[in-house]
């Protein structure tokens, strides 16, 4: 009988439930010795028999549509926490980032964070957020961070604006000092005309060094080392800066990637991200050449530990 | 069982790869549960004369049994290639041929890409087309191929509609606009650059192409295995005889293998 792409969704919805754990900011998830339903594990041959199990959070994840809006289209959303469900990933770090090479006003901003609470208030136990904020905007950004904050988020979203060795960054770094929050920011050391034409802002391993220097106590990730072009370059270059941590996520799912990035930073400092490759991004972490305890930590409890930091 | 339709043997000459010979490959494929893997000679890609990586391929795989399915790679730009084709079909028995145009330097839709395309199709072989190796973004300044696109394929699915296609490595493809074209029962999509969950690009390419259009693909040793098995393991929910469609039995129709 030919498959229904209906019921293929259902199905694939359907194989993993809710881990019931409840998110209550700043923790994310709970110990990971507390007794767990064990969902049902793929016993597919290559892969670990327990990896939908194992704990996962994603810290980079995004919603794209206008939640907060009474017609909102939520079947994005919906798609996303399925995804995490069907995979095991407990939480997604959620953030709504103006891209396309535009300059936005704090207005647009603020209508970009309140898609986020929307997600964030309709899936609780699911998703956490990241306030998206635009350099340029001066006090109204440190505004719009404060007010993020406020109604529950942890983190902040840096796009391709303005490079992180700018010192336009200081005063958002200085207020996520202030807040003991992270902040995510796009990277890429891309080596291609287009690309490099259409983000002439990009920042790569250096800037991030470059701001990580002047605010060791910062708490600054480097996005989607899978993502962002040359990543044997932004690895080697982020080898100096003791102080960045980088996620894995990017559609790029080229093999050693994981291991350099452990060999060469140490696995402390890789976070566990897909950036909407679900498949790809849970994947390459199992394939990589890791033991049970550098794999916990990649998948989870590295940022349990950033974000801990805020009760600190 | 599980046959991986997208998979190399050689080096890259841009980047390290994490296996670069048949015994590498072998490692890799226990360690991830593939019991057989579609296989051309990346040398043939960078090698003025793609047949040395052909005569290399079959020297490398000759240890190993059936766990390589051997793809021959063609320029037909080069000296005598109808020759070195015929070489490996009746000879080495080589079960499909690649092409890679923008490495070769003619175009799927010029007089030497359809000399191409209407040779393979007389042997009744599919070819093999690659979207890309690589992504863009991170290219080494020597490295000015162009991704394969998809309006060229459904124009060259069009001029050759007897032709099968084996479609290694491919984003962004249309169920509809394959079907349009010609395609449906007539290509083999790997599907390591699409997905089960979110996207869903995989259950819709299933839905308008059917079920005997997707293959399991990994693009190793470029790409990591793992997300590759995770799709597959999301897709264990389908009837038991599609998911092994997908796993080996559309592979092996398609490429006429005996398993």
């Amino acid at each position: 009988m030919k498959p229904n792409r209906r019921e293929i969704l259902k199905s694939i919805g359907g194989v993993i439930g809710a881990s019931g754990l409840t998110f209550s900011s700043p923790t994310l998830v709970g110990d990971d010795k507390l007794p767990r339903e064990a969902p049902s594990s793929s016993g597919t041959v290559g892969l670990p028999k327990n990896w939908r199990s194992m704990r996962k959070i994603d810290v980079h994840a995004h919603v794209w549509q206008s939640l907060h809006l009474p017609d909102a289209d939520w079947s994005g959303a919906e798609d996303l926490v399925e995804a995490a469900e069907t995979l095991g990933i407990e939480k997604l770090c959620c953030s709504r980032p103006i891209t396309g090479g535009v300059m936005a006003d704090t207005e647009k901003v603020r209508d970009a964070n309140d898609s986020v609470l929307a997600a964030m208030k309709r899936y609780p136990d699911r998703i956490a957020g990241f306030c998206f904020v635009q350099p340029g905007n001066g006090p109204a950004a440190l505004a719009e961070i404060d007010r993020c904050v406020d109604a529950g988020m942890i983190g902040v979203k840096l796009y391709n604006q303005f490079k992180y060795s700018d010192p336009i960054l200081f005063p958002i770094a200085e207020r996520c000092i202030a807040h003991r929050i992270p902040i995510i920011g796009h990277s890429g050391h891309v080596t291609d005309a287009k690309t490099k034409a259409s983000q002439p802002n990009i920042s790569d391993s250096l800037d991030f060094c470059m701001l990580s220097e002047r605010y060791p106590e910062l708490l600054l990730i480097m996005a989607h080392v899978n993502g962002g072009g040359d990543w044997e370059w932004a690895i080697k270059a982020l080898r100096a800066c003791p102080n960045v941590y980088l996620d894995t996520s990017g559609s790029v799912l080229e093999s050693d990637t994981i291991g350099m990035c452990v060999q060469e930073l140490g696995h402390k400092r890789i976070l566990f991200g897909t950036d909407s490759t679900m498949e790809g991004g849970v994947g390459k972490i199992l394939s990589a050449d890791l033991t049970p305890t550098q794999r916990g930590d990649i998948f989870w409890r590295n940022l349990q530990q950033i974000l801990d930091r805020r009760s600190a | 069982m599980i046959i991986d339709v997208n998979a190399f043997i050689g080096h890259y000459p841009f980047r390290k790869l994490a296996a670069r010979n048949a015994e590498q490959m072998i490692e890799l494929m226990d360690a991830s549960g593939i019991d057989r893997a579609v296989v051309s000679s990346l040398h043939s890609v960078f090698y003025r004369d793609a047949h040395r990586g052909n005569e290399e391929l079959m020297e490398q795989i000759q240890p190993h049994g059936s766990r390589f399915i051997p793809v021959a790679t063609v320029n037909p730009k080069y000296a005598d290639w109808r020759h070195d084709l015929e070489e490996c079909v009746t000879r080495w028995k080589m079960k499909a041929v690649t092409l890679v145009p923008e490495h070769h330097g003619y175009s799927l839709t010029d007089d030497d890409g359809k000399a191409a395309l209407n040779q393979i199709a007389e042997y009744g072989l599919p070819v093999v087309l690659t979207q890309r190796f690589e992504d863009r973004r991170q290219r080494h300044h020597w490295d000015v191929a162009n991704d394969l696109d998809v309006a060229t394929l459904t124009t060259v699915a069009e001029q050759h509609p007897r032709l099968k296609f084996l479609l290694s490595n491919w984003t962004g493809l249309s169920g509809t606009r394959l079907a349009a074209a010609g395609l449906k029962g007539r290509c083999l999509i790997d599907f390591a650059r699409s997905h089960v969950v979110l996207f869903k690009s995989i259950p819709r390419l299933i839905e308008t192409l059917g079920v005997e259009s997707i293959a399991f693909g990994s693009h190793m040793p470029f790409d990591y295995v793992g997300p590759s098995l995770v799709k597959l393991a999301n897709l264990e929910s389908l009837p038991q005889a599609d998911y092994e469609k997908i796993a080996w039995r559309n592979a092996a129709a398609f490429l006429n293998v005996d398993v």
